[in-house]
């Protein structure tokens, strides 16, 4: 399995942590240079020394044009070049309806659906430029496909990463350029550490626990490699079976 | 095709790996260390799927099995059990194909497509959850669905049928297998237009037809059996062990057009 990635170049958004620190170890793993992104620099710094590889930390708001931009550039002078994209940075919140404020709605959906889709715009432009194509991997959500009370922003903004992923699959196919979205369930983070995983896992997950964050890398590493060749538009859920029933 | 540590010394049975998909297979898992029982209705192909299963280093059998017939299911089952001391993977590939009008598909035609796709799938997870529960390691099975079995296709009524069916199967024995201590996963995968012989039977072996299906395909190009040997070994192997009922399609992007 190591080396699957050697020589190539990984940009991996929230990698300092959570799922985003998993898929950057994986992928460093499998041999391929780390940049990670987000916004803590302390946290980024140590996470990317940890790694097996070579990688980098740099700061970025995932909202921010400029900030890819910068990113992009600052990840080709260190590596060379760009080969994958994992969009993974995202963030989560509860509130009715009526308890949730425009500025709310549109803060999570700028961190989740533009950070996608900047993520997949910059990384068509990075990797259209050694012309060997490259795989592009949203982190979308089984509440892209399901749904919970409270939860109006969260799943319009990860179904709308489905078919964002979808769109782009079918734009950029030609060059080579995968774009495909993994889907975790109730994963253990810093996001669903709130949650009773002994009273809730039980109840609605079919496998009964919750997934780690290993267990949705290994799903990003497998549609960052050529064992993927022939995937592109496609959902990876991986969530104990929760949207199964 | 990239082997997969974690397949090593897992046992696993390969429907249909007497060509195409199936041997391909057959192969990558003997190349990651799974002792491979390899089946399929011609003895000629199986044995040369054996071959090349030694000649990739691995340690595989062909064994003849129809997988229509229940018999032919408890005979492998338990042939793999003794040979190799359990059984931790099913993959159920076996399949056929035909492309034919609604009102030109006769009842046998039906019934021919139906028994192979959908009760061969059935008795697979039948026979393999019996044999992995014995074996008591837990387990995984992977069901060759299609891309036929997310979306239609003009003159596939039967074999969308039958697909469609093997897509529902998988999420109820999923469920069911998520019930049981330890658990066995199981999945579908749903494979878009791959060159194989069960392809070329129906449409034709030609260089111009090649051409077309990967210009129709996203990605512009046509699909290889290795492609999904790589696919059900990510779904067969350890490395998904929280993907459970889950359709994978690998397909070139056809689906999301």
């Amino acid at each position: 399995m190591s080396g699957e990635l050697e020589g190539k170049t990984a940009i991996i958004t929230g990698g300092s942590r959570g799922i985003g620190l998993a898929c950057a170890e994986a992928l460093s793993g499998a041999g391929a240079n780390v940049v990670i992104t987000g916004r803590d620099v302390a946290r980024g710094e140590e996470a990317a020394k940890a790694l097996p590889n070579q990688a980098r930390f740099m700061q970025q708001d995932v909202a921010s044009d400029e900030d890819w931009t910068r990113v992009m550039e600052a990840t080709k002078d260190a590596f060379g070049r760009v080969d994958i994209v994992v969009a993974n940075a995202g963030v989560s919140s509860f509130f009715t309806l009526e308890a949730m404020s425009l500025e709310e709605f549109r803060g999570l959906n700028d961190i989740n659906l533009k950070g996608a889709f900047l993520g997949v715009k910059h990384g068509a432009i990075a990797l259209r430029e050694h012309g060997e194509g490259g795989s592009i991997i949203l982190m979308s959500s089984v509440m892209g496909r399901i749904s919970a009370p409270a939860n109006t922003h969260y799943s319009a903004s990860k179904s709308g990463v489905r078919l964002l992923a979808k769109a782009a699959a079918l734009e950029l196919g030609a060059e080579k350029i995968r774009v495909n979205c993994v889907l975790p369930g109730i994963t253990h983070s810093d996001m669903t550490a709130a949650f009773d995983e002994v009273a809730m896992a039980p109840a609605i997950v079919p496998q009964k626990r919750f997934g780690e964050a290993k267990e949705v890398a290994d799903a990003v590493l497998f549609a960052s490699s050529d064992r993927s060749i022939f995937m592109t538009g496609a959902d990876l859920v991986v969530d104990g079976g929760l949207i199964t029933r | 095709m990239t082997p997969l540590a974690d397949l090593n010394g897992k046992v696993v049975i390969i429907t249909g790996a007497t060509k195409g998909m199936g041997r391909s297979t057959a192969v990558l898992f003997a190349q990651s260390g799974a002792k491979v029982v390899a089946t399929g209705r011609s003895e000629a192909d199986g044995a040369e799927t054996e071959r090349q299963i030694k000649e990739a280093g691995g340690d595989g059998v062909f064994i003849r099995q129809d997988v229509c017939e229940e018999a032919d299911w408890a005979r492998v089952t338990e042939e793999a059990m003794s040979r190799y001391g359990g059984l931790d993977i099913v993959v159920n590939n076996a399949g056929v194909f035909m492309v034919k009008p609604i009102a030109e598909t006769s009842e046998e035609d039906y019934d021919w497509i139906y028994r192979t796709n959908v009760e061969g799938s059935f008795l697979g997870l039948k026979y393999g959850f019996e044999a992995i529960r014995k074996t008591g390691r837990g387990g995984s099975i992977v069901n060759v669905s299609s891309l036929m079995g997310q979306v239609g296709y003009p003159g596939a009524t039967a074999y969308c049928a039958t697909k469609g069916a093997i897509t529902g199967l998988t999420k109820s024995a999923a469920l069911e297998g998520a019930e049981l201590e330890p658990q066995i996963r199981v999945n579908s995968l749903h494979p878009g237009v791959i060159w194989t012989e069960m392809l070329t039977s129906q449409f034709g072996d030609d260089q111009s037809l090649q051409d077309a299906f990967a210009e129709d395909t996203p990605l512009k190009m046509i699909g290889l059996p290795e492609y999904m040997a790589d696919a059900i070994a990510y779904l067969a192997s350890d490395q998904s062990s929280y993907v459970t009922g889950t359709e994978l399609t690998v397909d070139g992007g056809r689906g999301a057009d």
